[in-house]
């Protein structure tokens, strides 16, 4: 419990130094921030492609999992953009694998994009 | 020689004695010992031992359970020598006390966090070896490490490959003639595979054999332009070995991508069965099941040796009930193809020419290879996938765990970038299930196809097959329950719910005059993690070891 409030606060932390510091650069992810659940369709199926060469294999085909093995991405909170982005950037709990150095910003924001479809797409 | 010094060794120093073990036991079935990945060089996984049988099974009852602190998925075989059971996960090797289950040592692995993302089918290892007193065994990030098998020091560790371009390794290596023999994973990552050898004493690397020629070698014709070089061949399950014929047969996997459109020929040595010579790594003979395959038929899954009667005649066979859906006898000294008969339904071939080896393809092929939306069967996990069975050579059974659903494929264009997934299939809705079980224990027999007795289960088992003299045999279930069947009948004898799914492979051992089995718990493997099969959540992770034997 005493994690897990240690990481919300972190997360709020960070939401208020990315807003603060970057509100003018990066329109589209503070807007998809505040706007949590209105997906970009176009931003999307780019989501989707990559979701299909890096993600399925543990988060299941349309993102259908029992949610024991991999994180079940459905239930990810929807006003939770900056957690997300965290857990792509560095990876988490010593099981998600760190994306950083793969993926671009941009291409995490398509995938939190098709994540907001709940894999219906 | 060798026997003389290991006597003396024996004599020497009896600590080392404790923990020796020659090239020469490799050889024998000591019921006392499990010292081979599929329970002996013919990967029969099939005990002699009677204690445990289809009349006193009912009182089987757990001797001990070891967490193993790790919540991936659990296919490990453990081996068994002088009461000391080696057992690995992806994150540590473990020796434990086979009679109380008390940890003697444990030594963990580490790989790079990134590691996971280039691996296509869950966390896993599935064992390791043991050879004059070194446990050895494979890492998720492609490295070889030997540890002291007494006190789980690390001796030697030498790099396979390059894990960032897509390599893995989940294997149990074997060791044949004095070599150590690894495959690697990563055919759905654009790499191109190989079988290594390497010396037990140092870890130097002594050979490579590419599973896939490039256009300069034998067989380099069997792929156009480039293709090759990210034509896959992945080698991840463990080789056979006949040391008569001083002969490994190893199962080669899948070409990359699945999509066949750009890569016209055989695709030579994909889904094939290679014959090598141990001390060289020169192949012998090869024999291919599908060529130029657009399904996933990866032909990695345990190649059975035994002797069978054919015509009349004792024959030295290969049986590998391949994910294409037919079951294979081969002539093991030539690679001739004797039998050749479906398992399950399948749809992409009509039957296989037992004059040129090769399968006669259906329609259903041909659309495929069209680029059309086609219902295939088997689907792309396979007949049967990596899990496996066991033969009874008596009974002249073999006892898989089949699956009993089709897919829907369609290939789609693959773009090749280091690191990434490499499959060209649209995955939005691969499976096409059946109403009912969707898997089978069967009882086959191998020169027909024809089952025996078969044991229906709604979610598939995905776990390995033990046989015993006794009549049993053993497996597990996804959602936990550790089972026994009779081998004649099928009748379920007796069954006990672990704490999570079974995807391991069950042993048999005897100790102090009791016969112990033991088998890996842990869900996380290919079914869990593709299927999407949620009635799964209710059975957690945790990988444990669990021992059983009769209550007195």
């Amino acid at each position: 419990m005493k994690a897990r409030s240690g990481f919300w606060i972190s997360v709020v932390g960070l939401t208020l130094v990315a807003a603060s510091i970057a509100v003018a650069a990066e329109t589209t992810t503070t807007t998809a921030a505040l706007e949590p659940t209105a997906s970009d369709p176009a931003l999307a199926i780019k989501g989707r492609t990559l979701y299909a060469t890096n993600c399925v294999h543990c988060h299941g085909v349309n993102m259908v999992t029992p949610g024991t093995v991999a994180f079940d991405l459905r239930e990810f909170p929807h006003d939770d953009h900056a957690r997300f982005v965290h857990s792509v950037t560095n990876g988490k709990n010593n099981r998600m694998p760190p994306w950083g150095d793969i993926l671009k910003p941009d291409e995490i924001d398509a995938l939190w994009a098709y994540v907001l479809t709940g894999g219906k797409l | 020689m060798r026997r003389l010094l290991t006597a003396a060794g024996l004599v020497a120093c009896s600590m080392t004695a404790a923990h020796a073990q020659t090239a020469q036991e490799l050889t024998k079935t000591d019921t006392h010992y499990v010292l081979n990945y599929g329970m002996d060089y013919g990967q029969q996984r099939y005990s002699p031992l009677t204690q445990i049988n289809a009349d006193t099974v009912k009182r089987l009852v757990p001797a001990w359970n070891l967490s193993y602190d790790d919540s991936r998925s659990e296919e490990s075989q453990p081996l068994v020598y002088n009461g000391v059971l080696y057992v690995t996960t992806n994150s540590a090797t473990i020796a434990v006390d086979a009679k109380t289950g008390k940890q003697i040592w444990k030594t963990k692995v580490e790989y790079p966090p990134e590691t996971p993302r280039v691996v296509c089918c869950g966390i896993i290892n599935r064992g390791a070896a043991l050879y004059e007193g070194k446990i050895i065994r494979g890492t998720l990030d492609a490295k070889l490490v030997a540890l002291d098998a007494k006190t789980g020091k690390v001796l030697w560790k030498s790099d396979v490959a390059d894990m960032k371009a897509g390599y893995t390794m989940t294997g149990a290596p074997q060791i044949a003639d004095g070599v150590i023999m690894t495959g690697i994973s990563g055919a759905e990552f654009g790499t191109r595979d190989f079988i290594d050898g390497w010396d037990p004493a140092d870890g130097k690397h002594l050979w490579r054999t590419y599973t896939v020629p490039l256009p300069n070698e034998k067989g380099g014709d069997t792929w156009p332009g480039d293709t090759a070089k990210y034509g896959g061949g992945s080698t991840w399950i463990t080789g056979s070995f006949d040391p008569e014929l001083h002969t490994v047969y190893w199962g080669i996997g899948n070409p990359g991508p699945f999509n066949a459109s750009g890569r016209k020929g055989d695709n030579l040595y994909t889904c094939s069965v290679l014959a090598l010579d141990p001390k060289t790594g020169a192949i012998k003979w090869h024999y291919q099941f599908s060529p130029n395959n657009p399904f996933d038929y990866d032909s990695v899954a345990e190649m059975i040796l035994s002797t069978i009667d054919v015509k009349g005649t004792p024959t030295k066979v290969l049986i590998d009930a391949n994910r294409n859906g037919f079951i294979y006898v081969l002539d093991r000294t030539n690679g001739k193809l004797i039998a050749a008969n479906p398992y399950v339904k399948v749809n992409w071939a009509s039957s296989v020419d037992l004059a040129t080896g090769r399968p006669v393809e259906t329609d259903v092929s041909t659309k495929a290879r069209a680029g059309e939306m086609v219902d295939i069967y088997p689907s792309i996990l396979g007949g049967k996938n990596w899990e496996p069975g066991s033969f009874d050579a008596k009974r002249g059974l073999a006892f898989y765990n089949t699956l009993n659903f089709g897919g829907h494929y369609k290939a789609v264009p693959a773009e090749y970038k280091q690191g990434e997934w490499y499959v060209g299939m649209d995955l939005s809705n691969p499976w096409a299930w059946p109403e009912g079980p969707r898997g089978y224990l069967k009882a086959v027999d191998p020169m027909t196809g024809k089952a025996k007795w078969e044991a229906p289960s709604d979610i598939p088992r995905f776990s390995g097959v033990l046989s015993t003299g006794g009549g049993v045999v053993f497996s597990g279930q996804l959602t936990g329950e550790f089972e026994a069947f009779n081998s004649d009948t099928g009748e379920k004898l007796w069954s006990f719910k672990t704490g999570s799914g079974i995807e391991g492979q069950p042993i048999t051992w005897e100790q102090d005059g009791e016969q112990y089995v033991a088998v890996s718990v842990g869900i996380g493997g290919v079914y869990s993690l593709f299927s999407g099969d949620e009635r799964l959540a209710a059975v957690p992770p945790g990988g444990s070891l669990w021992a059983f034997k009769l209550l007195k």
